[in-house]
């Protein structure tokens, strides 16, 4: 018998009975769609603790300290080029972005003609400007060139404001604040037009020479002239409070300025340079515990949202399986109704089904005439479900957060609201298959009973 | 060796401790092309040994052999392969599918042998219309006489031109004058493709118009003797029959003709 032949029968004999088959199929239809929803909603609180953890940070970046000792160390172990580079070449590591502090180094900055706007003390970073917007640093202004050489620099988004304006006398500092009208504060100047210097100081000279109100001559030992091409959004930059007031500048030149500040200090004995955190973006979530552990074998303090993350994503699955749980029950109860119709309709098919025995209908052509109907049944209620359950999705998420007071939960700080429901593609197509291989499997019972209908049945008179 | 050898059949049924022979040690040749009459009463056990000879239940003791194959020793299986390519059955009851049409129905062993719907169809179509039902071609049976029902049956069972026809008291469910159309039909079929037709009836008048009856009387053979007669009753104001045989006749020549040009 051809394939298409058997369909055609499995079909005409649901057709036959079209109220019935209908409810068996709403069964199904409940049941899958009851799945998939709940399923949903549990993608969708996946999607908000993702979002809601990115807030704290990225959950693909391990931070490594240099300046947190372990339990048991007695020290912390630092940073250096030599653990940079073995780091750099573990599986899965695909971006670094070391931060070396200058801290402890008193370097000033000024901006505008005739350095107009100054600052004592600028929070210097050495980074690698590359691996910026990965590590999750937005711009506000500028980009990022390509070559970016010793005399780029990089502006926080607050750093502008933290200059003084040494041409008055009163009202020479400002702050971010709102005005009036509604606007930000500007500071006084735009760092990304102005020239901007750093200068290196001896820092004994420097403070005393501050304190007496000698801004013109204090201190300075050695400048640079700098070009502003980029201000942070510290906003979005992923929690690096940095983004805030600091000045970035390439680890080159981090360096030189470490050296040229030992220099005119006259330090012999400077060790290298601290770097006082690195961050290690992991290809995929995943593989975050697996390379957060290699790290800590090197012996650092490593921290990442791996942890919040895991401990979150337990309690949820636990959650989601008490909600698919629930869902297959009424699934299960679905399958049960497929093969009760099924038997149903063999009782009442018994002559039939002994007619085509006796006109020579194979036995295997007849167990997959029922199969068909089955999975026709699981099917189509699957299908059915799957279309309802996009409605529902849609509804929730339309209406759903405002009205359960789940608000807190989906929307986040800048004011979007996340999906309650998300029903991606695979799901789609799971949903289809299972309730597919629901009916299947719901089916089998009921066909091996008509294959076993004697075709004496046929001969049967009423 | 014959078309059909029955060797020593025998049927016991088991009801509780007590034994029923429904068959007891019957054994018959039929030749190809026969047209042979199972006569017996209600309960003589010429259904069961229509069964049997059908592949329908399993027997006791003996044998059944169609075309030098021993039926008795087939698996569901092989017997299912079996129907599909050496029988043809009419039932009493007809027993159409309601859910499909007469070509449908006709065409049905056809499908169960795999045959494209198309070439199906075409035959079925042609053997309505050799029973005279080329106006009910896409009707239902619910929407058919008794008569128009059972031609759809005949038409069926011999679609594939089996080469044994089993019909189980085909016009037990149809009046006299229905039963006579019915019968002309199926006898003049089988003869005209030289089918071996067993007829299972309790009918005397419906034996007439086969070539041999076999007479079982409580599971034995009580005789066994060509039919007189061979030569049916002619039926009184068949003038619907007459029209079928009529064409059925026309035919039956133009397809010699056709055959004698091919």
């Amino acid at each position: 018998m051809r394939i298409i032949d058997i369909i055609g029968m499995s079909f005409k004999s649901l057709w036959r009975r079209k109220v019935r088959t209908l409810l068996t199929v709403l069964g199904v239809v409940i049941g899958s769609c009851a799945i998939v929803v709940m399923i949903s909603l549990g993608l969708g609180m996946d999607n908000a603790m993702k979002y809601y953890l990115k807030q704290f940070g990225d959950l693909n970046v391990i931070t490594v300290y240099g300046n947190v000792w372990m339990e048991g160390q007695s020290e912390p172990t630092k940073i250096t080029q030599e653990n940079i580079e073995i780091i750099k070449n573990m599986n899965n590591v695909t971006g670094l972005f070391p931060k070396m502090a200058l801290n402890d180094q008193m370097i000033s900055v000024c901006a505008g003609r005739g350095n107009r706007y100054r600052r004592m003390y600028g929070e210097v970073y050495g980074i690698y400007p590359e691996y910026l917007e990965k590590f999750g640093y937005k711009l506000k202004e500028g980009e990022i060139p390509e070559n970016f050489n010793s005399n780029y620099v990089i502006f926080g988004e607050q750093t502008a404001y933290n200059f003084f304006d040494t041409k008055k006398k009163r009202n020479n500092t400002t702050y971010p604040h709102e005005l009036p009208d509604g606007t930000m504060s500007e500071p006084f100047f735009n760092p990304m037009e102005e020239q901007i210097m750093l200068y290196v100081n001896n820092q004994n000279k420097y403070v005393e020479d501050y304190m007496w109100g000698h801004y013109e001559s204090a201190g300075k030992s050695n400048e640079y002239k700098m070009t502003c091409v980029g201000i942070l959004d510290a906003q979005n930059s992923g929690g690096n409070w940095e983004a805030f007031d600091g000045i970035f500048v390439s680890m080159d030149f981090a360096n030189e300025l470490f050296n040229s500040y030992n220099k005119v200090n006259k330090i012999k004995d400077a060790k290298e340079p601290e770097i006082s955190e690195l961050k290690i973006y992991v290809d995929n979530i995943d593989n975050v515990a697996k390379v957060q552990e290699q790290v800590e074998a090197l012996g650092y303090y490593c921290d990442s949202m791996e942890s919040a993350r895991q401990s979150m994503q337990g309690q949820l699955a636990s959650l989601e399986a008490m909600l698919g749980g629930l869902a297959a029950i009424s699934l299960f109860v679905a399958a049960i109704g497929i093969t009760n119709t099924m038997i149903m309709s063999i009782y009442e098919r018994t002559r039939e089904i002994g007619v085509m025995k006796v006109l020579g209908c194979k036995i295997k052509n007849i167990r997959e005439m029922f199969l068909i109907e089955a999975a026709c049944i699981g099917f189509t209620g699957g299908m059915a479900g799957v279309i309802l359950s996009y409605i529902i999705s849609f509804i929730f998420n339309k209406f759903g957060s405002s009205m359960l007071g789940l608000d807190y939960m989906y929307q986040l700080n800048d004011g979007t609201v996340l999906p309650i429901s998300l029903i991606p593609f695979w799901l789609v197509l799971v949903a289809l298959v299972f309730s597919t291989l629901v009916g299947v499997l719901s089916g089998f019972y009921p066909a091996n009973r008509a294959v076993k209908i004697s075709a004496l049945e046929a001969i049967k008179n009423e | 060796m014959s078309f059909i050898e029955v060797d020593k059949l025998r049927k016991v049924y088991r009801l509780g401790n007590e034994k029923v022979v429904a068959l007891d040690s019957i054994s018959l040749n039929i030749e190809k092309g026969e047209i042979c009459c199972i006569l017996g009463t209600s309960g003589s056990g010429k259904s069961t040994f229509l069964n049997m000879l059908a592949g329908l239940e399993k027997a006791t003791k003996g044998s059944v052999r169609i075309a030098g194959k021993n039926i008795t020793a087939m698996t569901e299986k092989q017997l299912a392969e079996f129907r599909q390519s050496n029988t043809g059955f009419i039932f009493q009851s007809y027993n159409l599918l309601p859910s499909m049409d007469a070509v449908e129905n006709v065409a049905m062993p056809l499908m169960f042998k795999g045959v494209k719907p198309a070439e199906r169809n075409r035959k079925a179509e042609k053997m309505l219309k050799a029973v005279g039902l080329s106006e009910r071609m896409h009707h239902r049976p619910t929407q058919m006489s008794g008569g128009q029902q059972q031609r759809v049956g005949i038409a069926r069972a011999l679609i594939s031109k089996p080469p044994v026809v089993f019909a189980d008291e085909p016009t037990g469910n149809l009046d006299t004058k229905t039963t006579a159309e019915v019968m002309e039909i199926v006898v003049k079929m089988c003869r005209k493709h030289n089918l071996t037709l067993i007829l299972v009836t309790h009918d005397n008048d419906i034996a007439k118009y086969a070539d041999r009856i076999v007479h079982i009387v409580d599971g034995k053979i009580e005789s066994d003797y060509p039919n007189v007669s061979i030569v049916p009753p002619e039926p009184k104001e068949l003038t619907d029959t007459e029209k079928i045989l009529k064409s059925l006749d026309n035919s039956d020549k133009e397809k010699e003709n056709k055959d004698e040009t091919e």
